[in-house]
């Protein structure tokens, strides 16, 4: 199949996903369900107004008269809305008055019929879904900036939902729960988030949500159910390829179905809270730095735990999270004795086979002599209570547990476990750096790599600015579009990044922000210094305070404030002004205007 | 067969009809226009146009937009009518008799639009 061919394709099963949109438009519904009380008013109204003007009457002389239809109708509209003026043109015979008694009562009937329809209608559960789903409808065909799709609105993605709304970035969600869809609404954000109660299985679904509006620029699947996980990156990647789409799995199995769609970012988070063991044990500081990081803005600082590096570690729950444990953990060249009751086929060098909550299961894995512990089972209390057994036979030990359900949280942090893992918020933070901006996600990939006492220098840098909550993270794209002051600067070679984190008030004053990375022509600078030269088309990722990032953006787009930092010299702003003043003997090294 | 086609047929066809009988006769003469024959058109188009509420077909959408214009001439046709006996001091005249029928006439041909378009749906309907 060719390429136009294809595109074709998506593109008729779009307009089959737009199409099933309309399909709940709420004047239909109103339209089809009013018919038959609007027939039956129309009916009683022409019977009773027949009525009046066939029964012969009498006029003031006495002599016979038949109403007209004017008449007949007129009498009519007030006799139905229960006005009644009384009887006109002439005193009605008993005839009349008994048809009109009649009428009376059929007509009450019709709007009671009517109006009872319509109040039903709108307290219809279909009824008020289809409103809500044209209202949601468009609300994200107005967004006007880029926004995330969130499938999945549970603990993760309300996590991810607030670091997301703290960076300033539109996010919509999408989930089967109407309560959870509730939440969102109560929830505080600083912009509005629309909602939707549906199945994101359904492309038509995704298509409203957002999947095909321009400024969708990255679909999250983080439901629970792993298929409905994997349908929405199907649907992603076969309706708009170019999406970013990010999902979680928690097996590989299903990490490698996914991986047949695209390439799509897929999150295991056992797999990577293994990954994050193993940088906490080789580097504490950059594990620190990174979980710090991730947290989105606003975050506090994490405490740096040092896991034991040598001696043996004792992993309880051989299930997804203990084998990536234990293979991560052997890998880093320690010893690991693995407790589970029911270990099935697998060939474990050492493995004890019992329940960990027994004592005298745990006294066999010689607790005394270990270093580390993880209680990794999928059930809150057997974890804790796991842990508090293990800290009673030995004291020092180092404890990793995993906590399952949001409302154990308490529990555990009085616990004082020193590696928690809490499955969602791995995942939450994880998506997070990847959906933020790309250049975070590098700096977090280049980090690992690093030496400890690189990442702690970072840390030290960012504490002595910000304090101990992590605060803006931007992005500087030195092009002419977004940095227009700096074009001639750049290209004059002598662009140091010190002269541009500069105080555009008083220049002695460095900007409250440090450079983290830059990123110039795919090659990444980790944390350059102030010597580092800038040329133009850098990408710079920043942290700092949200002041830093004003004063920056001000040194970016005014000629006399670069001017300023990088000489020392006060340029005169306007041409008047120059003229008058004639300072420029010679021309400032920055300005692009002469 | 299908209850509600039928029901639908029906209404078309006799506002037509209907629309018809007021219709035919000399254009000026007022004896030959029953003015219950008017009503009861008004009446039948109104039921007819309410019976296409909701159709989303595209035949359904211009069914609806013929039987609005039906509805629009006929009422017209009897607000005319209603204000030569009533309020003009002439009465019934053979321009105001005139005017009434020619507009019912209007009415008629959108009417006929409808039939003929129940026409092509069902035909259309046994092809398919």
């Amino acid at each position: 199949m060719t390429r136009q061919q294809r595109r074709a394709r998506r593109e008729s099963v779009n307009a089959a996903a737009a199409s099933e949109a309309q399909a709940s438009e709420t004047v239909f519904l109103v339209l089809r369900r009013m018919r038959a009380p609007l027939i039956v008013l129309i009916t009683i109204f022409a019977v009773s107004v027949l009525g009046l003007t066939l029964i012969p009457g009498v006029d003031g002389q006495g002599r016979p008269f038949r109403m007209g239809f004017f008449d007949a109708f007129y009498v009519m509209s007030y006799t139905a809305t229960t006005i009644g003026f009384g009887e006109i043109p002439y005193p009605f015979t008993y005839n009349q008055r008994m048809w009109v008694t009649i009428s009376i009562y059929l007509t009450v009937i019709g709007w009671a019929y009517a109006i009872g329809s319509l109040l039903a209608l709108l307290q219809d559960r279909s009824f008020r879904s289809a409103r809500a789903l044209q209202r949601f409808r468009r609300t994200v065909d107005r967004l006007a900036e880029p926004f995330v799709l969130i499938a999945g609105y549970g603990r993760a993605g309300e996590v991810l939902g607030h670091a997301l709304d703290a960076l300033g970035r539109r996010f919509v969600v999408l989930d089967v729960d109407p309560d959870r869809v509730d939440a969102v609404d109560l929830d505080a954000f600083h912009a509005d988030v629309p909602g939707l109660a549906a199945d994101a299985r359904e492309p038509g679904r995704l298509a409203i949500a957002g999947l095909g509006h321009p400024r969708c620029e990255a679909v999250v699947a983080l439901t629970d159910d792993e298929e409905v996980n994997l349908s929405v990156v199907m649907t992603a990647n076969l309706l708009q390829p170019d999406v970013q789409v990010i999902a979680r799995a928690t097996s590989r199995a299903m990490a490698e179905r996914m991986a047949a769609f695209g390439s799509p970012g897929v999150i295991n988070p056992f797999d990577r809270f293994g990954d994050h063991l193993r940088l906490a044990l080789r580097s504490p500081a950059a594990y620190q730095l990174m979980s710090w990081l991730e947290s989105g803005p606003g975050a506090a600082l994490p405490e740096r735990t040092r896991p034991p590096r040598q001696g043996r570690w004792v992993v309880c729950g051989y299930g997804r999270l203990g084998r990536e444990i234990t293979a991560d953990l052997r890998a880093e060249g320690l010893e690991v004795t693995v407790v589970e009751p029911h270990p099935g086929a697998s060939e474990e060098p050492d493995l004890v086979v019992g329940d960990g909550v027994e004592p005298e299961v745990l006294a066999r894995t010689r607790l005394a002599d270990a270093v580390g512990f993880v209680a990794g089972t999928d059930n809150d209390t057997t974890n804790l209570s796991l842990v508090a057994a293990a800290r009673r036979v030995n004291g020092s030990l180092f404890v990793a547990a995993r906590q399952n359900r949001p409302a154990s949280a308490p529990l555990f942090a009085a616990m004082d476990i020193d590696a928690l893992l809490v499955p969602t918020e791995v995942i939450a933070h994880e998506v997070y750096a990847q959906v933020a901006t790309p250049l975070l996600w590098r700096f977090l990939r280049e980090l690992q790599g690093q030496d400890d006492d690189w990442a702690a220098g970072i840390v030290d840098r960012l504490l002595d600015l910000c304090g101990h909550r992590l605060q803006a993270l931007w992005k500087v794209r030195l092009t002419p579009e977004e940095a227009p002051a700096l074009s001639r600067w750049l290209g004059s070679g002598e662009a140091r990044l010190g002269d541009l984190l500069r105080d555009p008030e008083t220049r002695e004053d460095p900007l409250h922000a440090v450079a983290l990375l830059v990123l110039r022509n795919g090659e990444a600078f980790l944390a350059p210094d102030d010597d580092f030269v800038l040329s133009a088309g850098d990408e710079v990722l920043l942290a700092g305070r949200p002041s830093a990032r004003r004063a920056l953006s001000t040194v970016l787009f005014v000629d006399s404030a670069l001017e300023y930092v990088v000489s020392g010299r006060r340029v005169p702003e306007s041409w008047i002004w120059r003229k008058l003043s004639r300072t420029p003997a010679e021309e400032p090294v920055s300005t692009t205007r002469s | 067969m299908n209850l509600e086609k039928v029901v639908f047929g029906f209404f078309v066809v006799l506002a037509a009809t209907l629309n018809f009988g007021f219709f035919i006769g000399d254009i000026d003469n007022p004896d030959l226009h029953n003015p219950y024959e008017l009503f009861a058109a008004v009446v039948v188009n109104l039921i007819a146009t309410v019976l296409k509420f909701g159709d989303r077909t595209q035949i359904g959408a211009v069914h609806l937009a013929t039987s609005l214009v039906a509805d629009l001439q006929l009422i017209a046709a009897s607000l005319f009518y209603g204000y030569a006996i009533y309020v003009s001091s002439a009465g019934l005249t053979a321009s105001w008799t005139a005017s009434v029928v020619s507009l019912s006439a209007g009415a008629l041909l959108a009417n006929v639009v409808s039939v003929v378009l129940l026409v092509v749906e069902t035909v259309s309907f046994h092809r398919g």
